[in-house]
């Protein structure tokens, strides 16, 4: 088990720059999962860490000590690949047992570390198949096992259920859970997946073309979101962003929407680290912190709406405001129909704002 | 698989089989008509129209491997039944064995020239696959400077017939000593069939995905060893399609050997119609050689035919 870390990282293929500045530490027996869109380097990322890529510039340390210039076979790291994971010439077996003929174990010590990893993933009784004839979820539990079996300073898995059928993701997702308690191990877990993101991690990394947006607990990325990319990723339906200019009022501030004369009401308190200014700002609000309702209220807004989409047990609902469109999730035919009136209400307790420029949260430091 | 077709498709394919059975018929005939005349006695070797049917014997093929020359007179009677089974069949024909002052049978060379068709065969085609999967290795995983420029260049040694080199190949071995030895033909077999070897090898290499090799990395192998463990294995099929490849053209290769050897390192090639050459040509001879030197050919093809059905689809379906 190990502690991992990155200081300013930068990864270049030719002139893409695909990492920059990549700044990380994973602590011993942490699960952290790199989460972010096709293309944003967490693959690199993962490989930099494994010795399967040089870095550019930077280092990378394991329990201390520099590995950056050390090859994959001496950094004593476990990787699981989204796809081709096992060999397609040797029995499961043979596969889980490969790693172990690296280090020159004995037989039978080497038989018996097989067959315990085989019985902590479920999977002695497929020991004499060829991968070929196993289901893409026993085969990615096998890659895994092969990976375990070494007993790694540290396990990077790239994906490694990415290609398996939501039923299957949702259990295997489970399942990796499971060991990461039994095994403790530290590891790196890559998805583009946030489901999953936010059921195995410790803590989330978001990256975005290259650069680290936000590390922090699962419930934090998506409460506190450091900018708005963050903000719009994570979580779905994906919250509602607009432009907005504030006006004083009273013992607080009118938040108004694009084409909006009356505005929300925010107290002061929300508002500390806001700028006045005309057109420096954004309001962010989920769906879930949008309220509709058929009478009108002190506060609420008028709108009219303009798409219903039944999800089963809720509807998102598109509703205008001025110019502005705010989505909002209502309990199922809430909403009869389209081009309906409605009132709308905020739960501003649940607002961000963030800055147009830089896209960072607005928000008092703690 | 059972899809729904429609009659004018159920005419096209009836169409398509009797066409294949044509096919076969003309690639078949040859093949039949040097077998069938390795069996039959000279005499009805060259009759018109073709003799079908006749009683088979096995004189051609003895005679392939023992030197003979023609009889003068009638065989005396003790002379012949002394003579074993194999010895009567050639003076059945009006030839006797030569056989050396002490008796034993002098050899046709025959059999020498198979000898060294198969050394020359099989250790060119060793060196062209082995050299060829390594570069090709090369070329598949690493930046090479002008890795496109070095491979056309590779490919662009096939572009001119080799007989144009004849004569030059043939001063330069005469210099050095290569001509007549098996050396010499290994050397050039090994270089017609590398940049062939190089490119099927590199198509086969670039669609063994990497995770495999970077797995056995991370794993703590060097890529030396995850080469031979991994690559190596799931490499097999392209290797026994270029390995067939590269045989039958060392095997059947006729120009050079004829030019470059003569005696020590000739193969069966040149040497079979230089059988024709003295006397009366004796067609039956020919062919029964001709027989013997198609079965390595076969067998080799016939052991790796698993790997050269997957081989011919050059890895695109793969699994
Ligand atoms: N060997 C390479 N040579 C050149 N560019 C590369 C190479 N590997 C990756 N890239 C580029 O680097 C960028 C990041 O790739 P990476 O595979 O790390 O993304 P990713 O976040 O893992 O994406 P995905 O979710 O699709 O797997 C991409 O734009 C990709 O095209
Ligand atoms: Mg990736």
């Amino acid at each position: 088990m190990a502690e991992i870390a990155l200081r300013d990282v930068q990864k270049f293929f030719g002139p893409n720059q695909v990492i920059k500045d990549m700044n990380l530490v994973i602590e011993d027996g942490e699960f952290i999962v790199m989460l972010g869109q096709s293309g944003c380097g967490k693959t690199t990322t993962l490989r930099a860490i494994a010795g399967l890529e040089t870095v550019t510039e930077g280092t990378i340390t394991i329990d201390g000590e520099e590995v950056q210039d050390r090859r994959a076979a001496d950094r004593d790291i476990a990787f699981v690949f989204q796809s081709f994971s096992l060999y397609p010439h040797m029995t499961v077996y043979e596969n889980i047992a490969f790693p172990l003929r690296a280090v020159g174990m004995s037989t039978e010590e080497r038989d018996r570390e097989v067959r315990e990893v085989a019985e902590v993933l479920r999977i002695t009784p497929l020991l004499d198949r060829r991968p070929s004839a196993l289901s893409g979820g026993d085969m990615q539990r096998v890659a895994i096992g092969r990976a375990l079996v070494r007993r790694p300073k540290a396990l990077l898995m790239d994906e490694p259920i990415g290609a398996l059928d939501a039923k299957l993701r949702e259990e295997m997702r489970a399942e990796i859970k499971r060991l990461h308690m039994a095994r403790n191990s530290t590891s790196v877990y890559v998805t583009h997946d946030q489901i999953e993101a936010m059921s195995l991690a410790d803590r989330i990394v978001i990256m975005h073309d290259g650069v680290l947006q936000q590390i922090g607990a699962p419930d934090e990325v998506y409460l506190r979101p450091a900018n708005l990319f963050v903000a719009q990723f994570v979580g779905s339906p994906v919250m509602n962003v607009e432009p907005v200019q504030l006006s004083a009022n009273g013992d607080g501030a009118h938040v108004h929407l694009a084409g909006d004369g009356t505005g929300f009401h925010f107290d002061e308190g929300l508002l500390s680290a806001v700028p006045r200014d005309a057109g420096r700002v954004s309001l962010g609000i989920r769906p879930e912190a949008v309220h509709l309702s058929h009478e009108e209220s002190a506060g609420a807004l008028g709108g009219v709406t303009t798409n219903i989409e039944p999800l089963g047990s809720h509807d998102i609902v598109d509703v205008r405001i001025g110019e502005a469109r705010l989505r909002a999730r209502t309990p199922a035919g809430f909403v009869a129909a389209e081009g309906a009136p409605v009132w709308v209400s905020l739960d501003t307790g649940e607002a961000h704002f963030f800055d147009n420029e830089t896209g960072l949260a607005l928000r008092e430091a703690h | 698989m059972s899809a729904v077709r429609t009659p004018r498709e159920v005419l096209l394919n009836r169409v398509a089989v009797v066409a294949v059975f044509v096919a076969l018929f003309i690639m078949l005939a040859p093949i039949y008509w040097i077998a069938s005349t390795s069996f039959k006695p000279r005499n009805l070797a060259t009759t018109v129209p073709p003799t079908i049917l006749f009683e088979p014997t096995v004189a051609p093929y003895v005679k392939t491997f023992v030197k003979r020359s023609q009889l003068r007179g009638p065989v005396e009677e003790e002379v012949y039944e002394a003579a074993p089974w194999w010895e009567q069949l050639v003076l059945d024909g009006g030839e006797k064995v030569v056989r050396s002052p002490s008796g034993e049978v002098k050899p046709s060379g025959y059999g020498q020239r198979f000898m060294n068709s198969l050394i020359v065969a099989v250790v060119s085609t060793i060196f062209a696959v082995s050299m060829g999967t390594l570069t090709a290795y090369g070329f598949s995983r690493f930046k090479v400077a002008g890795k496109d420029d070095w491979l056309f260049f590779i490919l662009s040694t096939r572009m001119l017939p080799p007989v144009v080199v004849a004569i030059p190949m043939f001063l330069m071995y005469r210099v050095v000593g290569l001509n007549d030895t098996h050396l010499g033909l290994i050397i050039l077999y090994t270089a017609f069939n590398l940049s062939f070897s190089v490119w099927i090898m590199k198509g086969f290499i670039d669609e063994i995905p990497r995770e495999y090799e970077e797995a056995a990395l991370v794993d703590g192998y060097t890529r030396m060893q995850a080469f031979f463990k991994i690559v190596l294995p799931e490499a097999m099929t392209g290797i026994a399609a270029t390995a067939v490849f590269c045989f039958i053209t060392a095997w059947n290769e006729y120009a050079f050997a004829l030019i470059m050897t003569n005696r020590n390192a000739q193969t069966a090639p040149p040497f079979i119609p230089s059988q024709i050459g003295s006397g009366l040509p004796d067609w039956t001879v020919i062919a029964a050689s001709t027989v013997l030197f198609l079965i390595p050919v076969a067998i080799f093809t016939f052991l790796l035919r698993n790997h050269l059905l997957r081989g011919m689809s050059f890895g695109a379906i793969r699994k």
